[in-house]
């Protein structure tokens, strides 16, 4: 994997991250507004699911903020990659990084899988109550995770 | 003036703890980007229904009531979490521009909450002015787009 990721590294899109002094500082703030979006639409069906927040039906909320949901994730799906780029071997091998990694596979697999079919059916309560608090924690663990890459 | 504020708040047991804790700093700053995250986004939806961009289905009063404690737990997260980082190391964000730009943008977000208040407090009467609501949207949007990416840009300050 070692070569992959020193390929990566030395890429067209890691050299041009690596380019200008406020490439990286951008595509990073753009990675935040990102999140903003993304977890902020999810948090707020998973705040519907435990019975908080806005009124409207849990799955009729999770459809109609879904195009907010994906501007979210196109927006982190394309600087996240790209920040990656730009110290491909450092992230990969830092802890950090790859537990960031596994809870955001598991936060994106649950999201799209269990907790959608949760929130557009009307489910048992408890099952709802469920995929809103494993959604909170997986999406959270993304975050703490992330920040944690600079630290360890 | 202030500076001196900041030399003495700097030295402080807090400041120095914060920054000089291995942990403390990394956890804090978790949880300032966690309640962004959770409570961020409802700020964005609103803006997003303000500008008519999505959202039709949800009626504004009911987006702007049912949000309006979440929000205000989300911005007391933020704003205690963001004190505790400022705390530590108020000499490098006296020198950052980045910083003040960010406290511009915080002020102006007063502004704004002063100037656009009849559209948060009365959504019920936003039918009547749609434009002014619009409005609303589009300045809310940007000025919280400005104040993350001045957020992070900080860090980039030398």
């Amino acid at each position: 994997m070692i070569p992959l990721m020193q390929w990566i590294g030395s890429s067209a899109l890691a050299n041009a991250m690596n380019g200008p002094e406020w490439a990286f500082p951008l595509v990073q703030s753009i990675h935040f507004l990102g999140f903003a979006f993304l977890i902020g639409t999810i948090a707020m069906v998973d705040l519907r699911l435990l019975g908080f927040g806005l009124r409207q039906p849990a799955g009729e909320l999770e459809r109609d903020l879904s195009p907010w949901t994906y501007t979210g994730l196109a927006m982190m799906l394309t600087t996240g990659p790209a920040m990656f780029s730009a110290d491909a071997v450092t992230y990969y091998v830092n802890p950090s990084f790859r537990l960031k990694m596994m809870c955001l596979a598991a936060a994106l697999l649950f999201n799209f899988t269990v907790h959608r079919v949760i929130a557009r059916s009307n489910g048992a309560a408890i099952a709802q109550k469920f995929a809103a608090c494993v959604s909170l924690l997986l999406w959270s663990s993304v975050i703490a995770a992330g920040r944690f890459i600079a630290f360890v | 003036m202030l500076l001196s504020f900041c030399n003495w708040l700097q030295d402080t047991s807090v400041g120095t703890a914060i920054r000089e804790g291995a942990l403390l700093y990394p956890v804090i700053g978790g949880i300032h980007l966690l309640a962004i995250a959770l409570f961020g986004g409802m700020i964005l939806t609103t803006d997003v229904r303000l500008l008519g961009l999505g959202l039709r289905r949800e009626s504004l009063v009911d987006l702007i009531d049912g949000l309006r404690v979440w929000k205000w737990i989300g911005g007391i997260i933020v704003a205690a979490s963001g004190l505790l980082l400022a705390w530590c190391e108020p000499l490098k964000l006296y020198r950052s521009p980045n910083f003040w730009i960010k406290m511009i943008l915080f002020a102006l977000v007063g502004v704004h909450a002063l100037v656009f208040r009849s559209v948060y407090a009365y959504p019920d009467r936003i039918e009547k002015s749609p434009a002014r609501a619009r409005l609303a949207g589009a300045l809310s949007l940007l000025l919280w787009a400005g104040i993350v990416v001045t957020g992070r840009l900080i860090a980039f300050d030398s």
